[in-house]
């Protein structure tokens, strides 16, 4: 009996051993340091018009939430872009003015979804795949300008403009960074004036075209401009 | 190609309506409708280099009634793409500050009294020519800037050194990177990268040292992370000393202690020798092994000297040297773990790898900036990773044409368009080319910018001509240089858009077109010359700074060499600069090609770029040298056809943390303002966002001073002082013990502080090390 308990123990020990022994020695081989690394990849909800549909599991969902339709106005839109086309500045506190891309401002700006606290639905960004956010968005912390400025915007593009009577309106602004269309022209976050009656059809482009750039308009088009 | 589809589908869609609405309304033409509506009209787009960095980004501005309104990056830019940042988004603004200069200014009874253009020049001229005649020709200076388009340092240079006589000409890159060229000099005996910007689209691993990308590149970092978005197994290493945006978004950030990034790119290298990892094969046909001067100072004293002593050595001698950094020996001086740099190795080593290395100021700008540029070329020469696509070692530039014409151009005291001063075929080629006697260049450099303005305070330069930069902003240990400005014998003429504290201490101030209100070529960091058209008449009487020099040389008498009507100059000098770099090692575009492309990159050679030089498949210039066994590349720069690994040892930074100044002071930028903010300032967006200097600390640093952010704090180092409010985990975050301050406050002028120490080889500056105290204020 003793002898069996002490054959028992001494395997229980060498078996032990061996376990820690073999830990040990695939824990050496693991610290060939290789960090475990994060990536922030991105589900998208918002169907991007490019690819119709393409990131698309809740999109309509989204885009057809009429229930708590925001009241962003097209001169709101305006009022944080030093010209069409710029930029928008960021008009709310930065939460973390190192974060990045999905740990940062896409957690809100990807959806667009209602942002308690700051009482409003998040704009969606029509280019979350360029994740250095900050890098063209940036704060306004002050006011004042450092020195005065004789800069002139130029007014934004009208909207409507179709070619006859009901046919769609053209684009009326350049497509650089902006080409997902319903990112701006659906959902409650969309200013009300540019938001689509018909978000469920995605393939924008089959009907709306962009025109060409720099050439003046004729008649036809709605005198009505923004002021900014 | 999406351009001619969206084309395509409007015409589609306006023909097809108008064909409907003439079949419904016979007699009526609606031909009209196809020029319906259209995205700003009125406004013609036409293509520049951005204004700020050396990325050199395409942008497209947006122009209606002689005016810019709007910009865009430039599809067709290999660059960028499309893509550019919040600065170039917004650059056009800065033509437009209130207090642009539009007429000449001279200080009349110490006041700057405006005065017409034409009697300005003439002040100039009549002061350089007395000042000639008493003092000698080595008493005038010029100093420009990596700011200077290339025609502007192209006549700088030929009036200077060609027709006067002096080698007085400097260019503030001397400030942001000679390191850079000495560091290329050195290891390749030709200056610029091997590769470019496409290297990011082939590599899987990125090494950044000491470069926050994510602010100062932005654009760049952003194809990095387009790129890992899309790839799998992409790496990002932030190799730096203090956390910043970059570091948040690499996959691995590790920090050092300042300086020790020479040790840790020693460790790297015995790393790579002690498993066996490196190209043999490469090493013995490509490599030669050198070692130079040890204890070579700092630089600074008046009249400091260094000569380099190199001697040859082999591999085995080499790696016997290497075996005082060991990872365990490195982790001592950089405070990076063994294991860490044994990582670093791993990924440089791993043959499934293909590793870019970045860089910018933290080695440039580094009392040994010259070495750990020739360090981290060891380790891809020892790995023979290097010039194929997505293995690159890649110097980044912080200015549009710091490449294009301080370094092509050669507005350095020691360089000419074709060479250096001390060589007698080139300044023989200068001579012939400019047509003046060879005697009158100069083969002796004169001062590098540091110690031409100790020269101004000692009285031994008595005029300097300031073009496009701001030293009394930028120059380390300010006070000393600003009071030898400000000296009765110091007659300073300052070429600018805007009132600066240069202008502050001007005799004369010439008011400068900016940009596109006139017309020039820049070049960026890949070697690629981008021209821009003048677009836009520039206010009152401002000139570019290339017609203000040529009004200059003609009023010294020197018509001959400057006989271009205005209507052409630009394309005139671009065809009498392009004979200095004739030849496939540097050829150029021509003016037409420049002017219908989005930039060229050279040597280009029977209409083609070259993106890797040295290597035999990609670099025309490799043709002709073809020993057995040497098929794959000539690294022709060096006399001995070799790419040279120098060993060069860790020695400690000029100034270090002690009991009384217990803290390091880091200097550096931010991704809203551009250097010395006389043009980001004036642009509100990028005001409003960041509108003074701090100074950022970490919190626990914080914690023990009892500051909260927003408090005020008390800098103070053996030059200066300086109060600033505090930022706690802003934008960045520096280890305890360090102070983070950027430099683009005129208000908050951060190098009163800042020591002159630079690197003996390239006479750079270090900006990133010295000691502080941190007081409350």
């Amino acid at each position: 009996m003793k002898t069996r308990v002490g054959i028992i123990a001494l395997v229980s020990v060498l078996f032990l051993a061996a376990v820690a022994v073999i830990g040990e020695s695939m824990r050496a081989e693991w610290q060939h340091p290789l960090p475990v690394e994060s990536k922030s990849v991105q589900a998208f909800s918002t169907p991007i018009e490019s690819g119709v549909f393409s990131r698309a599991p809740r999109a309509l969902a989204y885009v057809q939430s009429g229930k708590n339709q925001g009241n962003r106005t097209l001169k709101q839109y305006y009022s944080r872009r030093a010209y069409a086309g710029a930029p928008p500045v960021i008009p709310h506190e930065i939460f973390d003015e190192k974060g990045f891309g999905g740990k940062g401002c896409l957690a809100c700006h990807a959806e667009g979804e209602f942002v308690p606290k700051l009482k409003a639905y998040a704009p969606v960004t029509p280019h979350p795949e360029w994740t250095n956010c900050k890098q063209c968005h940036v704060a306004k912390e002050i006011v004042a300008p450092f020195r005065p400025t004789s800069f002139i915007a130029e007014k934004a593009p009208a909207i409507g403009g179709a070619a006859l009577p009901g046919s769609p309106p053209p684009i009326p602004h350049t497509l650089a960074m902006r080409n997902n269309c319903l990112a701006c022209h659906a959902g409650p976050s969309a200013p009300k004036e540019i938001r689509t009656t018909h978000p469920s059809r995605v393939n924008c482009r089959q009907c709306h075209a962009a025109i060409e750039e720099g050439k003046q308009q004729p008649g036809f088009v709605d005198d009505w401009r923004l002021t900014q | 190609m999406p351009t001619h589809r969206r084309d395509a589908i409007k015409q589609l869609i306006t023909g097809a309506a108008i064909t409907a609405a003439e079949a419904m309304f016979p007699g009526i033409s609606f031909g009209a409708a196809s020029k319906v509506e259209a995205n700003l009209p009125g406004v013609d787009w036409k293509k520049t280099p951005c204004r700020f960095c050396g990325t050199g980004c395409g942008l497209l501005v947006g122009i209606k009634d002689n005016r810019a309104v709007a910009v865009k990056g430039d599809p067709a830019s290999p660059v960028n793409q499309g893509l550019a940042c919040v600065k170039g988004y917004h650059s056009i603004m800065a033509l437009y500050g209130s207090d642009r200069l539009k007429t000449a200014l001279v200080r009349k009874n110490g006041k700057l009294t405006p005065v017409p253009m034409k009697e300005a020049l003439d002040l100039v001229a009549a002061k350089m020519k007395q000042t000639i005649k008493d003092h000698g020709k080595d008493a005038v200076s010029i100093y420009g800037s990596g700011q200077w388009t290339i025609p502007d340092g192209y006549v700088a240079s030929k009036l200077f050194k060609g027709c006067i006589g002096t080698n007085n000409v400097e260019g503030n890159a001397r400030l942001c990177m000679s390191s850079a060229v000495t560091g290329f000099m050195t290891s390749f005996g030709l200056d610029e990268p091997m590769g470019c910007y496409d290297d990011i689209d082939h590599a899987n691993t990125f090494i950044l040292w000491g470069n926050n990308m994510a602010e100062m590149h932005p654009v760049l970092f952003s194809r990095m992370l387009d790129r890992r978005l899309k790839n799998s197994d992409i790496k990002i290493i932030d190799l730096a000393t203090r956390s910043t945006r970059t570091s948040i978004a690499s996959d691995r950030s590790i920090l050092f202690k300042p300086g020790a990034d020479l040790a840790i790119a020693n460790a790297i290298c015995h790393e790579i020798l002690r498993n066996g990892w490196e190209n043999r094969d490469f090493l013995e046909k490509n490599v030669s092994f050198h070692t130079g001067k040890t204890n070579i100072g700092y630089g600074t004293e008046d009249n400091f000297k260094f000569e380099e002593k190199a001697e040859t050595i082999d591999l085995a001698k080499y790696k016997a040297l290497l075996a005082d950094y060991t990872p365990e020996k490195a982790e001592l001086i950089s405070g990076v773990s063994a294991n860490d740099i044994r990582y670093l190795a791993s990924l440089y080593g791993d043959p499934r790898r293909k590793v870019v290395s970045y860089w910018c100021m933290g080695f440039n700008q580094h009392v040994r900036g010259t070495w750990i540029n020739n360090l981290v070329y060891n380790i891809h020469l020892l790995l023979g990773k290097i010039s194929t696509p997505g293995n690159s070692p890649f110097s980044l530039t912080g200015q549009p044409s710091a490449c294009g014409t301080v370094r092509e151009v050669g507005t350095l005291t020691n360089r000419l368009p074709h060479g250096e001063v001390t060589n007698e075929h080139d300044r023989e080629m200068a001579a012939e080319i400019w047509g003046v006697p060879v005697e009158n260049i100069s083969a002796k450099p004169t001062f590098h910018t540091v110690e031409m303005f100790r020269a101004m305070d000692r009285g031994q330069i008595k005029f300097m001509w300031i073009q496009v930069t701001n030293p009394m902003v930028t120059m380390p240990k300010l006070k000393r240089y600003r009071d030898a400005a400000k000296k009765e014998s110091s007659f300073i003429v300052v070429s600018d858009v805007y009132p600066t504290p240069t202008t502050e201490v001007a005799d004369v101030v010439l008011p400068s077109a900016m940009w596109i209100e006139r017309e020039g070529m820049f070049g960026n960091s890949e070697r690629r010359t981008q021209h821009f058209e003048q677009m836009l008449q520039p206010p009152g009487e401002a000139m570019s700074d290339t017609w203000q020099l040529i009004e200059v040389a003609r009023r010294l008498g020197y018509e001959k060499q400057f006989p271009w009507k205005y209507e052409n100059h630009i394309q005139e000098i671009w065809r009498e600069y392009g004979k200095f770099q004739a030849g496939p090692q540097h050829n150029m575009a021509t003016y037409e090609e420049l002017k219908k492309n989005p930039g060229v990159m050279w040597p280009y050679v029977n209409g083609k770029e070259t993106k890797w030089r040295f290597n035999k498949k990609y670099d025309p210039a490799t043709a002709g040298y073809n020993p057995k066994g040497r098929d794959d590349w000539n690294f022709y720069g060096k006399p001995d056809k070799r790419a040279w690994i120098w060993f060069r040892p860790y020695e400690p930074p000029a100034e270090s943390p002690d009991k009384e100044y217990p803290f390091w002071l880091n200097t550096g930028r931010v991704v809203e303002h551009w250097h010395t903010g006389s043009m980001t300032r004036r642009i509100s967006v990028l005001h409003q966002a960041m509108p003074n200097a701090y100074a950022e600390l970490h919190p626990d640093d914080a914690k023990t001073l009892g500051v909260k952010n927003g408090g005020k704090v008390k800098l103070t180092s053996r030059r200066g002082s300086l109060v600033l409010p505090v930022a706690i985990d802003k934008r960045g975050r520096p280890p305890r013990g360090m102070v983070f301050v950027p430099f683009f406050d005129e208000n908050l002028l951060i190098n009163e502080l800042t020591l002159d120490a630079f690197c003996p080889i390239s006479k750079q500056p270090d900006y990133k090390k010295c000691a502080v105290r941190v007081e409350l204020a």
